[in-house]
Formats: C-alpha cells, structure tokens, sequence
C-alpha cells in the first residue's frame, strides 16, 4: 500500500514558469491540471466517477419507479410462467436491469437510489479521515517529542489492528443500520493511515526556511502548521484521500453486505442491495447481485484510475 | 546487528500491551454479553445478574481487563496453558489462556484451534499460488516492456484492484456453481450428503477409509474460494514486483553487465531479479498475517468455516471472549510480521543501517 504514497513535493505557489509554457504565467494547480488534462486513463476514470456522482445526484428524479413503492405487484414475469415472486430478468415489461425478488422492486431504481449513500459514505469518510489524519499527523510532525510519541503509539496500535474486524465490531454495535453512524466510525477507524503520511511530510517540510521565517516574524504554531506547511503538503494527501473514497465505498458494501451496515429498509446501498441478493442467487436471478457489483466496480476503476492520474500531475517527478 | 533486533523486539511491547488495552475496551463499548436476553421474557433479572456474576460481567472495567490479563489471578505469571483439569483454563492471556466464549461455554482456546485448520487449508494454498503467479507475471512484464503480454497484465491489475472481493465471490457462485453449469460446489469445506463435517473425529476416520475421495472433494470445495482470493491478490502483488523489477533493470549495474558482455538470461536471472526480490520478499512478508487472521470475506461468501467467518459469527453472538482472541492473534501477527520484516530488510539489503 505504501507505494502508492508519492514523494514530497515542495513547491511554492509562484513557481517560476517553466520553459514549455515560457510567455504564460501558470502556478502549481493550473500546471497540474494541464498534465492531468493530458492523461488519458486519469480523464476517462474521472468520467465515469463524475457520471456515478450526477448518476447520485439528478437520477432519482429522472426515474418514473419510487425506490420503496411498487405500483402493481405482478403474478408472472410478463409474456412468461415465471412466477414475478422471484424477480424478472432484464429488458422485462420496461424493467431495464429487470425486478428484485420478493418485493418486485425495479433493480435500475434500486442501484441510481443506493449509489446516493454508497458515494456520500465513500466521499464523506474518506474527507473526513483526511482532515482528522491531517489534524493528527501536522501536530505529531510539527511539534515531534512526547506528544509525537503519544500520538504515534496510537498510531501504531491501530494500525496493527486489522481495520475491517474491528470496523465490523464498531458498525455492528453503533450502527444500527444508520448511514451517519457508518460514516463516522469508518472516518475515527481509518485515519491512521493518513496521520503517518502527514507527519512524514511535515518532519521535511518544518526544517524549511520559510517556517523559521514564519516563526521569526511570531506566527503562531497553529496557522504554521495550517497555514504554511500544510498548503505544501497538500499533493500527496489530495492522492492518498481519493484513493481512499474506493477503499472506503468497498467496504461499506461488505459491511452492509453482512448486515451490519446501512439497513435496507432505510435506505438502498450498493452493500444491502447484494446482501439481498444473495439469498436468490441459488435460484439464478443472476441480475441481481451482478448490476450493483458493477456500479461498484466500475465507481472503484474510476476513482482507481483519477487517483493514478492525480498522483502522476501533482507530482511529477514521480511518473515512471 | 543482534543489538538491533533486540531494540526492536523491546519497542514493540508497549504497542503490543496498548493493543490488548485498545482490544478489552473496544469489545466492551460492545456491550453486555447478557444483553442476548433482554428480549427473552423467560430469562429473569436474577438469572442475568447470575450471568453477569459467573462471567465477571460485574466487575469495574480496569479489574476485568486485570483478569483478563491475568495478572491479577493467584497463580505466577507463567505460561500456563494447561487443560482446565490441570488448573489451566481461564487464567488470562499471559498464560496463553483465552478464557471461555460465552457463548457455547467451551474454551477459546479450543473454538480457535477448531478454526485454524480449515483457514490455513485455504489461505496458505491461495497464498503459494498467488505468489508464485504474481513473482512470474511481474517479471516477465517487466522483461517485456510494453508488451502485449504487459499491457494485458496493467488492465488486468486495475480491474482485478477494483473488484471488491466479496462480489467476485458471488459471481463466482452465480454463474460456476448454479444451474445451468454447477461447475463447482458453492459453499462449505466437503459435500455434506457423501462425508461427515470437516474436522469431526467421524471425519478423519472417513478420511483414512477414501483418503483420494476426501482429498478430491476438499479440493473440488477451495477451488473458487482460491480463485477469489488470488485473482483479487495478484492484481496488487504483481504491479509491485513489475516496478521493482524495471527499477532493478535501470541500475547502472545491469547496464556495466550487458556492457561486458554477460548473456541476457544471466543479466536478468542474476543480477537484475536477485536484486528486484529484496522488496519483493518484504512486501510478500507482511501479507503473512493474513494466513491466520483468515480470509473474512472470502469465508464469509463460501461459508468456509475458518477463523474469520467464526469471527463473524462471534460477532453476532456478542462473544467477546472469541472475538478478543481473534482479534488479539490477528494484530499480534501484524506486529511480528512487521518486525520480521524489517529485520529480514536489514539482513538481506546491506544499504540498509540498523543503529
């Protein structure tokens, strides 16, 4: 896991314009975003995460089914003997990705509704732990010591603890299916990780000269660390932070999946839409467990993908 | 050298005590094991005190963590992992006793070591077959720069990176081990209408009578608990082994050897891929934790009864005792694998300092 952390980057954001764009004055973020713009695998996988996210945001609206409400319940699957009960296969009496079992829900309805809590707990979590990891981590590196110490020992235990076992255990017992619940405990379980890579940066970056300077003039330790030595370490955590949002939509379906996260009765995810399936798959309803997995998979390939691509713009150095 | 492993060693025990302090309070912010009575209106208020009191349940925190411990008991602390007839039982994790689940009442000790087998069966095999794979794919990758065969590695990686593992699982079931194909049995260790449950004494009398059967079906139920785990496993092992190796074929050494004329093979056997393996060795070292702690959504999706799908269970159950075992053993084998780790870094990379 940890080479997918990239090197330090210090940059100051009126780097003087490099040859290639020798007439135009261009800083850091606008340098970035052209070597991003050019990376063809980093646009496609923002593409389609961006599709995922309008999916989230517009497609409830735009769909003629209610997630929770079905009109009519049928008898048969349409033009068949198949009894409805179990679920009707794709393409099916205007049931695009076709109908769940027992509830005879439209699958296509059931997956554009889950994705809205499957992104915000991937996103929110994973913005969350990079704020607390970055709290975490500027204080340890930039004061060093005993409160290094402290902090790094909580660090290290967990981080010896393996992080699903003990995300099952907390979810199970705060959770009670609510998402807000779920969020957290993956946000105060998952970042360590980032706290480490932090302190890392900032042991480099508070022996520069612009932090003695900072100090010399009276700043005080708080809008240092904030101010003027996180803005430089900020590369690196942009990477790690959206590689993390797939870690983290992953794991919120396998939690939900075992029924320990978002109840479905509340709300569809990705994770409580599989663990429904699973009890048919026996019968066949092969469509079932098989669209929203590839919701999931093919979020996590986007996001995949633009974390490489982020990695590669931001810092270039470290592009093979 | 010996000096360093021994600093090591020595900083890793207040990480190892925090964790059995971080372990005791997480599982029990989990609640009260007699709480799976409150709904049942059989059970009385002193039969759930009575509980709670054989349990120790009614202890302060910082006692029960002492027993647990066991450094406040009457016996020396030794390892006494004795059988309980011979005084050993629930004397407390420095003795190597776990205590008892409170669930079934039998020892932890016992529910873990049932469990053992049947992960390791599972996790060591994916483990040698994923390894093996992902070593020779990333090299030949490497070798072959921009190959068909390494463009065709690079997609399947990402792919293979971005599928969850419990969903590659089920589609594994779906469409290999239900009508029409039905390939592969879907769940569990051994087809329960021709052999006795996996583990029981009937059991491994039936696999001394048909030991080719035995071994025939046990191998028939891993084949897509393996074929999850490695598929899902190579993708990142082999992208590691890939970089380390075109890093390795950078170095100037590997140039000075094709310069003075050393066949190609050798350059790439000897002197590029020895090179490229020390990381390889460390990276591959610290999955080792995984072996024990079990695969726990693998198992979880075959029904395969080993240390993670207990741990599931136990979860359901609210059996603390079990889960604080696993979860003990799970982040002591990170500790130690992280130690041998970097000690076996040391070792084999003279670059390397230890003082």
């Amino acid at each position: 896991m940890d080479n997918r952390i990239p090197d330090v980057s210090p940059t100051t954001s009126d780097a003087p314009a490099d040859f290639e764009v020798a007439l135009v004055s261009l800083n850091q973020w606008q340098l970035a975003w052209r070597r991003f713009r050019r990376h063809k695998l980093a646009m496609f996988g923002s593409g389609l995460f961006l599709t995922f996210v309008a999916i989230a945001v517009f497609g409830p609206f735009i769909l003629p089914y209610d997630a929770t409400n079905v009109p009519y319940p049928l008898k048969f699957c349409p033009g068949t003997t198949i009894s409805a009960n179990l679920g009707c296969p794709p393409l099916n009496g205007g049931h695009l990705l076709g109908t769940v079992g027992g509830t005879q829900e439209d699958l296509l309805t059931l997956v554009v509704n889950g994705s809205r809590l499957s992104l915000a707990i991937g996103i929110g979590a994973a913005a969350f732990a990079s704020v607390l990891g970055a709290i975490v981590g500027g204080i340890s590196g930039y004061f060093g010591g005993w409160v290094d110490t402290i902090l790094m020992r909580i660090v290290d235990v967990l981080l010896s603890m393996p992080l699903l076992f003990v995300i099952i255990v907390f979810a199970k017992v705060f959770g009670y299916g609510d998402w807000r619940v779920i969020l957290l405990v993956f946000a105060l379980l998952g970042w360590p990780a980032i706290a480490r890579l932090v302190r890392s940066l900032f042991l480099t970056l508070r022996t520069e000269v612009f932090v003695d300077a900072a100090r010399a003039v009276g700043v005080s330790d708080m809008r240092i660390i904030f101010r003027h030595i996180l803005p430089n370490a900020m590369s690196p955590i942009i990477v790690v932070t959206t590689l993390s949002v797939a870690g983290f939509i992953v794991t919120e379906a396998f939690v939900s999946y075992i029924g320990y996260g978002v109840n479905a009765a509340y709300s569809p995810t990705w994770g409580n839409i599989l663990s429904n399936a699973q009890n048919d798959i026996l019968v066949g309803n092969w469509w079932w467990p098989l669209f929203p997995g590839l919701a999931i998979v093919l979020t996590v390939l986007g996001i995949n993908f633009m974390g490489d691509g982020l990695r590669d713009a931001l810092d270039p150095r470290s592009r093979e | 050298m010996i000096k360093y492993v021994v600093r090591r060693t020595i900083q890793a025990i207040p990480v190892l005590f925090l964790i059995t302090v971080f372990t005791f309070l997480l599982m029990h912010v989990g609640g009260n094991p007699a709480q799976r009575f409150a709904q049942n209106a059989k059970v009385t208020q002193a039969q759930i005190a009575a509980f709670e009191h054989r349990w120790g349940l009614d202890d302060p925190l910082p006692l029960q963590y002492c027993k647990w411990l066991g450094v406040c008991g009457d016996k020396p602390i030794v390892v006494n992992a004795l059988p309980p007839a011979l005084g050993g039982g629930d004397n407390g994790i420095v003795h190597g006793d776990f205590g008892y689940s409170t669930f079934d009442g039998r020892l932890v000790t016992d529910v873990i070591a049932q469990r053992m087998l049947p992960t390791l069966i599972l996790t060591v095999t994916a483990y040698l077959i994923w390894v093996t794979i992902a070593i020779l794919a990333g090299v030949y990758a490497a070798v072959k720069r921009y190959s068909l065969f390494d463009s065709g590695l690079t997609i399947f990686n990402y792919v293979g990176y971005s599928l969850p593992t419990f969903w590659l699982g089920l589609m594994l079931i779906t469409f290999l081990s239900v009508p029409p194909l039905r390939w592969f049995p879907a769940s569990g260790m051994n087809d329960p209408y021709t052999t006795p449950a996996f583990g029981t004494n009937s059991y491994w009398v039936f696999f001394g009578q048909n030991p080719f059967f035995a071994i025939f079906d046990l191998g028939r139920h891993l084949v897509l608990p393996v074929l999850t785990l490695v598929t899902v496993s190579i993708a990142g092992d082999s992208r590691f082994v890939r970089s380390s190796m075109l890093d390795s074929l950078n170095q100037d050494y590997v140039k000075t050897a094709r310069a003075k004329g050393v066949p190609e093979r050798r350059v790439i056997l000897r002197h590029a891929l020895r090179n490229a393996l020390l990381p390889v060795i460390t990276n591959v070292g610290l999955e080792i934790p995984f072996l024990f702690s079990g695969a726990i959504v693998t198992e979880t999706i075959f029904a395969w009864p080993g240390m993670g799908r207990q741990f599931i269970e136990s979860v359901g159950h609210t059996d603390y005792p079990v889960l604080m075992g696993i979860l003990l053993i799970a982040a002591v084998s990170i500790v130690f694998a992280n130690l041998l780790a970097d000690v076996l870094y040391a070792v084999v990379d003279p670059r390397v300092k230890y003082d």
